[in-house]
């Protein structure tokens, strides 16, 4: 049976920003169509009106030329329309079971029976008796997928799916949603993802600022054309150049241990590495894999042993971050609004939270005002952060925008180490490009990083070394000029 | 020293006894709080349904309705929290302190008129098996028909909880009420139901103390009952079984300390009273410790808003 989801002048429009801009899309099952574009395009609002969790402004939505009506989830799931969360839409603390049966009106056993089935028939093993919280990302996402086909959908939308899953699981999820687009399942795949286009679908359509760009048949396609739809401006690649190899070391970590309490966290288990002068160390890894935890207790954020960090023959494992500055080294936490920066406090009050001694920040316990806005002043310009009014709230950047302004609060004490972790994070193509530029900038200087990142194409590109993080455990250290992709996605699913 | 055998059996019994009230308003309040919902109003919606309870005993003299009458006041001022923290989006500590505040308050001006009237009887089961079994027949005969519930309650609370789809939901809901949300679930609904229930058994659990337990009306009767009643809930980690123990952890020391004044122990009043508090903590503390189960039965987003924006 044939299945056509018709999108009809659809507008959505937020206070300052039009997240959907009169979109119209038509889409006939036996094909996978892509919605491309970058974070803040639009696409994620478009995928959550046609699944009910939002109601736009204007337009109209049909399935098989009927007029739907998406006043909530329910509607969309009454209509035979599934959609896979980017964030994962699992209660943790319940068991697969328990998630699976909660929105669905079948019987206990039949219901088991039928995700019996489905998981024999998708090669899908999952424990159903276990805790959510006790599954790895790709168990978790197979979760939802069963959830949607529980239901039999006619249409099934897939969010950036493969932002949490290795290079294995992401050909495993390729694999079953050919299947499901064979069996007549009309699927939607979002992601801005270049290389996944290529690979999975059939059909493209891009966006950019709310608006849809283009839509076009893949085999007329290829990476350069899509990025350049999506991004609108040709892009200019960077390339690292070969650094030449020290062999001055600068950081050593030895036998380094956590054990968590949280059962929400992993342990780190005997972490061994080291990093000389300009190199960049990169760690691969699913997230949820230790990284966290292993950049706390990089940046003191948790406190380990005194002799399991030596930092330029000092001993600093017992120190805090605002300790571990004095020494030279620098930190880029995951997230830029909770970790890095205060929400509501001005662009120079945040510059100023990371007071280092020598900065003559405060006289006697008073703030010198002056002193800090002449150095907010001087970063937003070295950085190139897009806003010339020091006394805007930070939550008002852009997370690019925030990046630049953290990155450059850390390097303006010409730090001898930087620690970053997923520094590009959810930001947009050009802001990507000028922190990679950065961080290359920084290895040229003859200084070191330390980047943990789940990208692993970021990785490839700014690494000299890599290692892999999996399940708190770090793989020994590779030379990045050997490794492939492949190759670091077979570790981080834990293989050897 | 002979011991009357049906003298320990009476002690055990008033011990049960004493500890009704905790019991119906902490597995009350689990169910709000399983829901995400915290609710700090306990100790008012207790003294409101016991004032309600006393009050429509006295004026229409029938007890069924009293007792249903108490109920339905806890769900009428438990309307006016959720309304506040679900609709209007209050901050659910702030609104559940005046909620305790304003039922002191008006308890105590209704109740003037009933200061000083003698209770009613109220009829209790199994009377004529009160002496069949030494030692075993009072405890588990001659009480009221809401003693039973009370004892019964922690099962089906439960039961419910871990076997019923509704259950499921509410759990789901004081999970993550964004997954929820979005699965369909109507949130604000569901805690709704599950602030009004909690409302209603707190009134029960007034209407226990001011009709059974000391059938009077004294102002500030329930005497913080209610804020044993939220302790009992987060240091049973949301348990319904460690609710009954610590509620008779409770109950027990506070009869045996009252024994134990009257025979003239050398130890100071003071810590005699205290001694129920800190004990029925530590224990609760002790026996739920485990941090990892801790973090699974804490429902996630308990005491946080929930706004669903379009």
């Amino acid at each position: 049976m044939n299945t056509n989801l018709k999108i009809s002048n659809v507008t959505k429009i937020y206070p300052g920003c039009v997240a959907n801009d009169n979109v119209s899309l038509e889409f006939n099952s036996g094909k996978i169509y892509a919605l491309l574009g970058e974070n803040g395009a639009g696409k994620s609002t478009l995928v959550k009106i046609l699944s009910g969790i939002i109601i736009p402004d204007e337009g109209k939505i049909y399935l098989n030329e009927n007029n739907l009506n998406l006043n909530s989830p329910s509607d969309a799931k009454k209509n035979d329309i599934g959609m896979v969360f980017q964030h994962f839409n699992l209660f943790e603390t319940l068991s697969v079971f328990e998630n699976l049966i909660i929105d669905s009106d079948e019987q206990r056993e039949s219901l088991r029976e039928k995700i019996d089935l489905i998981m024999k028939k998708y090669n899908f093993p999952i424990d159903l008796d276990i805790p959510v919280l006790n599954l790895s990302a790709g168990q978790k996402q197979k979760v939802e997928i069963i959830r949607c086909l529980i239901r039999n959908p006619k249409v099934l939308i897939m969010d950036e799916p493969t932002s949490v899953l290795t290079e294995q699981e992401t050909s495993e999820l390729f694999l079953s949603l050919k299947k499901f687009s064979e069996e007549g399942i009309l699927i939607i795949y979002i992601t801005h993802k270049l290389k996944e286009v290529m690979q999975l679908c059939d059909e493209v359509a891009v966006m950019r600022r709310g608006k849809l760009v283009s839509v076009s048949e893949i085999k007329n396609e290829n990476i350069e054309s899509l990025a350049n739809k999506m991004v609108g401006q040709n892009l200019k690649t960077i390339k690292k150049k070969k650094a030449k190899t020290s062999s001055d070391q600068l950081i050593k970590i030895t036998n380094l241990n956590f054990t968590s309490e949280d059962p929400f966290e992993t342990n780190l288990m005997d972490i061994n590495f080291s990093v000389n002068r300009g190199e960049c160390l990169g760690i691969a890894g699913i997230s949820g894999n230790g990284q966290s935890e292993l950049f706390q207790v990089l940046s003191g954020e948790i406190i380990s042993e005194k002799k399991s960090i030596e930092f330029n023959n000092n001993y600093i494992g017992d120190l805090n971050p605002q300790e571990r500055r004095e020494y030279l080294m620098a930190f880029s936490p995951e997230d830029r609004l909770e970790q890095a920066a205060i929400p509501q406090m001005k662009i120079f009050e945040n510059v100023a939270l990371n007071n280092f001694k020598s900065s003559n920040f405060f006289n006697n316990g008073l703030i010198n005002e002056n002193k800090i806005k002449e150095h907010s002043k001087k970063i937003i310009s070295d950085f190139n952060v897009n806003t010339d009014n020091i006394e805007l709230k930070s939550q008002f950047l852009s997370g690019g925008n925030l990046q630049k302004l953290i990155i450059g609060r850390e390097l303006i004490t010409s730090p001898d180490l930087l620690i970053c972790f997923n520094p590009t994070w959810g930001l947009d193509v050009g802001a990507i490009n000028y922190i990679h530029e950065t961080l290359i900038k920084i290895n040229e200087q003859n200084k070191s990083i330390i980047l943990i990142s789940t990208d692993t194409d970021e990785l490839l590109k700014l690494s000299d070394k890599i290692s892999v993080i999996h399940k708190g455990k770090l793989s020994k250290i590779m030379n990045a000029e050997v490794v492939t992709s492949e190759k670091l996605g077979i570790l981080m699913g834990g293989a050897n | 020293m002979i011991i009357d055998i049906n003298f320990v059996g009476l002690i055990i019994a008033s011990i049960m006894a004493s500890a009704v009230p905790l019991i119906l308003a902490s597995c009350g309040e689990l169910i709000t709080e399983r829901s995400g919902v915290l609710n700090l109003g306990v100790e008012g919606m207790m003294i409101i349904g016991a004032i309600s309870g006393f009050a429509l005993m006295t004026v229409t003299g029938s007890l069924i309705v009293a007792v249903f009458g108490a109920m339905l006041a806890g769900v009428l001022i438990s309307t006016i929290f959720a309304f506040l923290t679900q609709t209007l989006i209050t901050n659910h500590v702030a609104t559940g302190l005046a909620l305790t505040i304003f039922g002191i308050g008006i308890s105590a001006m209704i109740g003037k008129n009933f200061v000083g009237i003698p209770g009613k009887e109220f009829p209790v089961l199994f009377e004529s098996l009160k002496d069949t079994i030494p030692l075993i027949s009072p405890i588990l005969f001659g009480h009221s028909i809401v003693f039973y519930f009370a004892f019964a309650l922690p099962f089906m609370t439960n039961y419910f909880l871990k076997k019923t789809k509704i259950g499921l939901i509410v759990r789901a809901v004081g999970d993550s009420p964004e997954s929820a949300s979005n699965q369909g679930i109507n949130v604000r609904l569901v805690r709704y139901a599950c602030i009004l229930y909690g409302g209603a058994m707190s009134g029960l659990a007034g209407a226990y103390l001011s009709m059974i337990y000391t059938p009077q009306w004294i102002e500030n009767m329930t005497g913080g009952r209610g804020w044993i009643a939220l302790a009992l809930v987060v240091f049973s980690t949301w348990n319904p079984i460690k609710i009954l123990i610590g509620a008779m952890i409770f109950g027990g020391l506070t009869i045996i300390q009252f024994h134990m004044q009257a025979i003239g122990v050398r130890i100071p009043v003071q810590f005699l009273t205290a001694l129920p508090y800190i004990v029925t903590i530590i224990v609760l503390v002790v026996i739920s410790r485990d941090s990892r189960k801790i973090r699974l039965s804490t429902p996630s987003s308990l005491g946080k808003s929930f706004h669903k924006d379009n």
